[in-house]
């Protein structure tokens, strides 16, 4: 089994890239591997509670957020620092995180065999 | 050493391509296996058989087909990122009365799990974007 990071540093909204990235993460644990999701950057606003994609005729990812358990991804990190400067904070996340700064979750990305992003 | 290439961006649009493609042919060179080249998101445009470059540019299609002729790499393309783009498999083709002739000679039209594979099998894995 491997370990894989898959960084989502972009909004998931707006581009499809977002929601073929997370067919991966989500395929990689359907092969078993440990995958490990983290937010950061513009990325952190995927999180936020109330969006309405609908609105522009887009999916919403908050399904496939609240699923991720089921597909055995129980590690989702979210870098503090991103948080702050986006002005949020954990209650308004849909889901339930785990903060990290900026250096911790550098000593998990060196744990890692592989690290994607998009 | 095994190497799987991911590519995400469109060809001519961006350097990824050209980048994959001399980063694959050092490392061939170097007697690394290149275990398959898999093409997602944009980068399925890569595989687009009509693609008709001026002559005096380089054939970035073409320079794909003849790696998989040449050197037997698997060039795989994402088929959900394909389907949503217009670039059909010749079956899902005659189904639906789309285009059957899209895809460029030696790329196959698979899922991700073909990726997965790849990434699990290999000791890197590159992923080259816009």
């Amino acid at each position: 089994m491997k370990t894989l990071f898959f960084i989502i540093n972009k909004s998931l909204q707006g581009n499809v890239c977002g929601q073929e990235f997370l067919d991966m993460a989500l395929m990689a644990a359907a092969f078993d591997q440990k995958v490990v999701l983290l937010f950061e950057g513009e990325g952190v606003n995927a999180l936020v509670k109330n969006q309405c994609p609908s609105g522009l005729q887009l999916k919403n990812i908050v399904p496939v957020l609240n699923a991720l358990p089921i597909y055995d991804i129980n590690d989702v990190l979210v870098e503090e620092e991103s948080m702050e400067m986006w002005g949020l904070v954990e209650d308004e996340l849909e889901i339930s995180v785990d903060a990290l700064s900026r250096k911790a979750i550098k000593e998990q990305l060196n744990l890692a065999d592989h690290v994607f992003s998009f | 050493m095994k190497i799987s290439i991911q590519i995400n961006a469109s060809p001519y649009q961006y350097q990824a391509a050209d980048t994959a493609w001399h980063f694959i042919q050092a490392a061939m060179a170097k007697g690394h296996e290149v275990y398959r080249v898999f093409f997602y998101h944009d980068g399925i445009y890569n595989a687009q058989r009509d693609s008709r470059p001026p002559g005096d540019e380089r054939d970035i299609v073409k320079r794909w087909s003849g790696l998989q002729r040449e050197h037997g790499v698997d060039l795989v393309v994402c088929v959900s990122s394909a389907q949503r783009r217009g670039l059909l498999e010749q079956s899902v083709a005659l189904k639906v009365g789309g285009f059957e002739q899209a895809l460029a000679d030696g790329f196959r039209i698979a899922g991700l799990g073909l990726l997965m594979e790849a990434v699990i099998e290999s000791d890197r894995h590159i992923t080259f974007s816009a």
